[in-house]
Order: structure tokens, then C-alpha cells, then sequence
């Protein structure tokens, strides 16, 4: 068995990395594949605290990396459900406590036992975002519907193509269908028209989310929102599906929008 | 405005300048002045001088050395028809014959009458998209098969076309400006330099409907008209 390794990167910061992380991870264990989340942004980790899984941490990724502990006692399993684990990030160290080489070395041994390993990357283009991308198969990149988030995640397609690894696959958060049927957001196809790279999800926005998130439990466990159905629908993509998108806009065009940059590229 | 004396140019073998007849003292002023203009841009090139039939000693020419040197570029050639001014460089360690002018001067058909100085037609191609953060520069006319992002920048020294979407930062005509455009499918750039003149993307632009376009500098402002064959 070959696991897949998929990180989850953005550029800038706050867009929604980490509640894809934990939300993706989630779906797809419920989805019957075996998964572990990494935790890559080290020293202000925060994946657990989404995951609720904060309070069973004892060993994280920096004691992997450095041998201070076995792989699989860093390994801490969601009970909610078959099949998912967590590697932590270490809180009080800096992300220069891990290489690249060691994200590639870690990843090669999880590869033989889970079918997805899911890194959330830390925000930015420095070493942080070098670990979380160098083992990766695939790259997802998260913006949000607002001209800086996608200048930011163009930026990062740029070192991703450079580095071998890109375009990668995007996603949109937090859209909201009422703002851009005022015309005060961006709407799908403006983003997709800059970044030109495959859209594999759109998620709303979705207050949902906050408050699951401050519960402590990854909204896709919780209810039948549109979010967690939209978090659904891309793990199912990344399981090589091919589920019709969300209609998140009440407009009819949408989905012609939407037929047009899917066809024209 | 005293006519143009000096002509800079960006070649495959280098920056190429080239001096008409005048005054020394006012030609140094002025070469000074443009170098100060695009110095970022020649910096850490090596330079040929083409000087035609003009006499030059090896006092003049060492000047013209270090005015280039201090502007971070270096003098390797001397491009003469005057046999003291290709002696003069010579005692200097420069290269001095006219066979040295770059191939293409022979390749024009009026190399016999024409000093050896006219530029190559260099062009960098770039065959995929510029996204933010990155940069193209070249001291010749750049051509880019993709779009051109926001955050994205292109310095060339000559035109520049775009086989795609304008949304980043052009400056062309660097190096000469005289035929420099800036040409793409879709012309919506954040800035827009070409020679000395400047446009800047409106605050607020409606979208119309996209043409090709061409922008070129007509009575030192920026125009741009449909792009299309003349
Ligand atoms: N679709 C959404 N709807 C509403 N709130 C959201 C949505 N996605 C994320 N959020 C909220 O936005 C905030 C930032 O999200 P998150 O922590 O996932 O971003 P991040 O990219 O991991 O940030 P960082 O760069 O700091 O690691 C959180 O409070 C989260 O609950
Ligand atoms: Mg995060």
C-alpha cells in the first residue's frame, strides 16, 4: 500500500487551512480510508485544538523528527471515528527544528500504512511551507474570494511549479452568494480566471464552522451544513469521484459560470 | 532638448553604445544622464562602444571607462573605423577591430556604409504564466505565451508582447525606447512603463469589452489602440 500525501497550503494566513485539514481528514476516515493529519505549522499549532484531540497530546512531530519517541506514540487517534490519527505540531519549538528531508523520511514510512496523509501547512513562503511541501503528491491550495488571499495563492503556485510540485488543485472558502450578487466579492470565475489552475472545492461561509471549530469538532461530524457537505464532496474528489459542484448561489447562472472556466480551462 | 547623441542598446553580446558626432564633454553628459535613468537595469553588463570615425586618445577613452565603471558596468570593446582610435584602445587592453561589431551588423546589407553597431534583435521567451512574485528582466524585447499576474513583473529593454492576459507590471523601452509597445490579448496592467511615460490600471474599471491591445508612447504619454494587423 502506497499512501497518498496531500498538503493543504495557502499563503496567506487565516484562510481556512487548518479547518480543511481537520474537515478533509475527517471525511475521509468516515469515508473508510485510514488517515493522519500533520500538524506542520510548528510552534503555533492549532490542528489539534480544532480536532479537540488538545488534551491527549504527549509526544508531537518534533519528537518523530529528532527520535525522542516512536512514530506510532506520536500517533494520537480520534476516537469519533475508524481510522484517524493526528500528528501534532511541537508548541514550543521553531519550524527550523525539521527539514525537508525529514518531512519526506516521515511521510515514506506513514505511506506504508495509511491510504491519505493530510499536512497543513503554516502560512507563508518560508521554511514552514518548504517542509509541508516537499513530500507532498498532491497540493491543495485554499484562498478566500478576496484579492490579497489570491494574490498570495498565486504566489504560491509559482513555487510550487518551480519546485516541481504544482499547479496543485484550489480551493475557495468562505464564499458568500449574497455579497457577490451585489458585486462586493469576488465570484468563482475571477479567481479561477487569475490562478487558472483546477477548482476542486468551493465552501461557504458558513458560521457553522466557527462554532464547531470552538467546540472542538471538525463541522463535518456534526450536521448536515452546506459546509460539511461541501467538505464531503471534495474528499470525495481527492478519492478520484467526480461529484457535480454545490449550487452555493441561487442565480441560475451559476452553473453556467461555472461549465464555462471548467471547459475553457 | 539638445538632439540624441548617444544610443544605448541591449544585444545578445552585450550593451551595445553607440556615439554620433558632437561635442566629447556634452556626449559624456548626456550618456551620464542616461545611465543614471536605467542604471539598475545595465548594471554588471560589459559594454562596446561604437564610435564610428571619431579620434579618441587613450585619455578619453579611459573617462569613458570610468563613467561606465561607475555606473557598475565594464568597457570591453571599441567599435572604430579610425585606426588611432582602435590604437588608443588597444594600449588600454580593450578589443579594437571593426570585426569584432556583433554578426548582425553584416547581416543588415548596409554593413559596407553602416558603422557596426546595430543592435541583435534579442528576445526572451517565456512560455507559461507569471504569477505574483515573479520577475522577467531582459535588456531585449521580451514575448510571454501565458498570462501576465498581478504581482508579476516584466523589464525588458526593448517592446513586449503578451500571448495572454495583462494584469501585472510592465516596463519596456528600457534600453531603447525610440520602437518601444507593449502588446497583449487582454491590456489590464497594474502599471505600465515604457520609455519615460507611465500609466497606471483605473481605480475603478468597468468591464468592457476585452480586445487585443497595443500601448505605445505617442507625445510622451501612453496610448493604446486594437491590436491588430496594419
Ligand atoms: N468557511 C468558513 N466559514 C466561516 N468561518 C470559517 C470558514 N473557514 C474558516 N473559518 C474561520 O476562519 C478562521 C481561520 O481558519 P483556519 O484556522 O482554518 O485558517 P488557517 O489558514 O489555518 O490559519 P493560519 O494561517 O493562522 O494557520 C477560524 O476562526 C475558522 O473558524
Ligand atoms: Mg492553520
Amino acid at each position: 500500500m502506497a499512501g497518498k500525501v496531500v498538503t493543504i497550503t495557502s499563503g496567506k494566513g487565516g484562510v481556512g487551512k487548518t479547518t480543511t485539514t481537520a474537515n478533509l481528514s475527517a471525511a475521509l476516515a468516515i469515508a473508510g480510508k485510514k488517515v493522519v493529519a500533520i500538524d506542520a505549522d510548528i510552534g503555533l499549532r492549532n490542528l489539534d485544538v480544532v480536532m479537540g484531540l488538545e488534551n491527549r497530546i504527549v509526544y508531537d512531530l518534533v519528537d518523530v523528527v529528532e527520535g525522542t519517541c516512536r512514530l506510532k506514540q506520536a500517533l494520537i487517534r480520534d476516537k469519533r471515528v475508524e481510522g484517524l490519527y493526528l500528528i501534532p505540531a511541537a508548541q514550543t519549538r521553531d519550524k527550523t527544528a525539521v527539514s525537508p528531508e525529514d518531512m519526506i523520511a516521515l511521510c515514506d514510512e506513514l505511506r506504508q500504512e495509511f491510504d491519505f496523509i493530510l499536512i497543513d501547512s503554516p502560512a507563508g513562503i518560508e521554511q514552514g511551507f518548504k517542509n509541508a511541501m516537499s513530500p507532498a503528491d498532491r497540493v491543495l491550495i485554499v484562498t478566500t474570494p478576496e484579492i490579497s488571499a489570491v494574490r498570495d495563492a498565486d504566489r504560491i503556485i509559482g513555487l510550487l511549479e518551480a519546485a516541481g510540485k504544482g499547479p496543485g488543485d484550489l480551493i475557495i472558502n468562505r464564499l458568500r452568494a449574497d455579497m457577490v450578487q451585489r458585486g462586493d466579492m469576488l465570484d468563482i470565475s475571477d479567481v479561477v480566471d487569475v490562478l487558472a489552475i483546477k477548482l476542486i472545492g468551493v465552501i461557504p461561509d458558513d458560521e457553522s464552522i466557527i462554532i464547531s471549530t470552538n467546540k472542538g469538532v471538525p463541522v463535518i461530524f456534526e450536521n448536515n451544513s452546506r459546509a460539511s457537505t461541501a467538505f464531503k464532496n471534495i474528499s470525495r474528489r481527492l478519492n478520484g469521484e467526480d461529484v457535480p459542484f454545490l449550487n452555493l448561489q441561487p442565480e441560475a447562472s451559476f452553473f453556467q459560470k461555472l461549465a464555462r472556466f471548467w471547459n475553457g480551462g | 532638448m539638445a538632439p540624441e547623441r548617444v544610443i544605448i542598446k541591449g544585444t545578445s553580446n552585450g550593451i551595445i553604445v553607440t556615439i554620433g558626432a558632437g561635442n566629447w564633454k556634452t556626449i559624456l553628459r548626456q550618456l551620464a544622464q542616461k545611465l543614471e535613468q536605467r542604471s539598475s537595469f545595465f548594471k554588471g553588463g560589459r559594454v562596446a562602444v561604437a564610435v564610428g570615425e571619431r579620434l579618441l586618445n587613450e585619455e578619453e577613452l579611459e573617462a569613458l571607462g570610468v563613467l561606465l565603471a561607475e555606473h557598475h558596468m565594464t568597457l570591453w570593446a571599441v567599435y572604430s573605423n579610425a585606426p588611432d582610435t582602435q590604437a588608443a584602445a588597444k594600449a588600454l587592453g580593450l578589443e579594437a577591430e571593426p570585426a569584432n561589431a556583433p554578426a548582425v551588423a553584416q547581416k543588415t546589407g548596409r554593413a559596407a556604409r553602416t558603422p557596426p553597431t546595430e543592435p541583435t534583435e534579442n528576445v526572451t521567451t517565456i512560455r507559461r504564466t507569471l504569477r505574483s512574485g515573479q520577475t522577467v528582466e531582459s535588456l531585449g524585447n521580451v514575448v510571454v505565451i501565458g498570462d501576465v499576474n498581478p504581482g508579476a513583473v516584466i523589464k525588458a529593454g526593448g517592446y513586449v508582447i503578451i500571448w495572454g492576459n495583462l494584469r501585472g507590471t510592465v516596463y519596456a523601452g528600457a534600453v531603447s525606447p525610440e520602437n518601444a509597445f507593449v502588446a497583449a490579448l487582454e491590456l489590464k496592467p497594474v502599471q505600465l512603463i515604457i520609455g519615460d511615460a507611465i500609466a497606471r490600471a483605473p481605480a475603478d474599471e468597468r468591464r468592457r469589452t476585452i480586445i487585443p491591445e497595443i500601448a505605445f508612447v505617442q507625445d510622451g504619454q501612453i496610448v493604446a489602440e486594437a491590436w491588430r494587423k496594419k
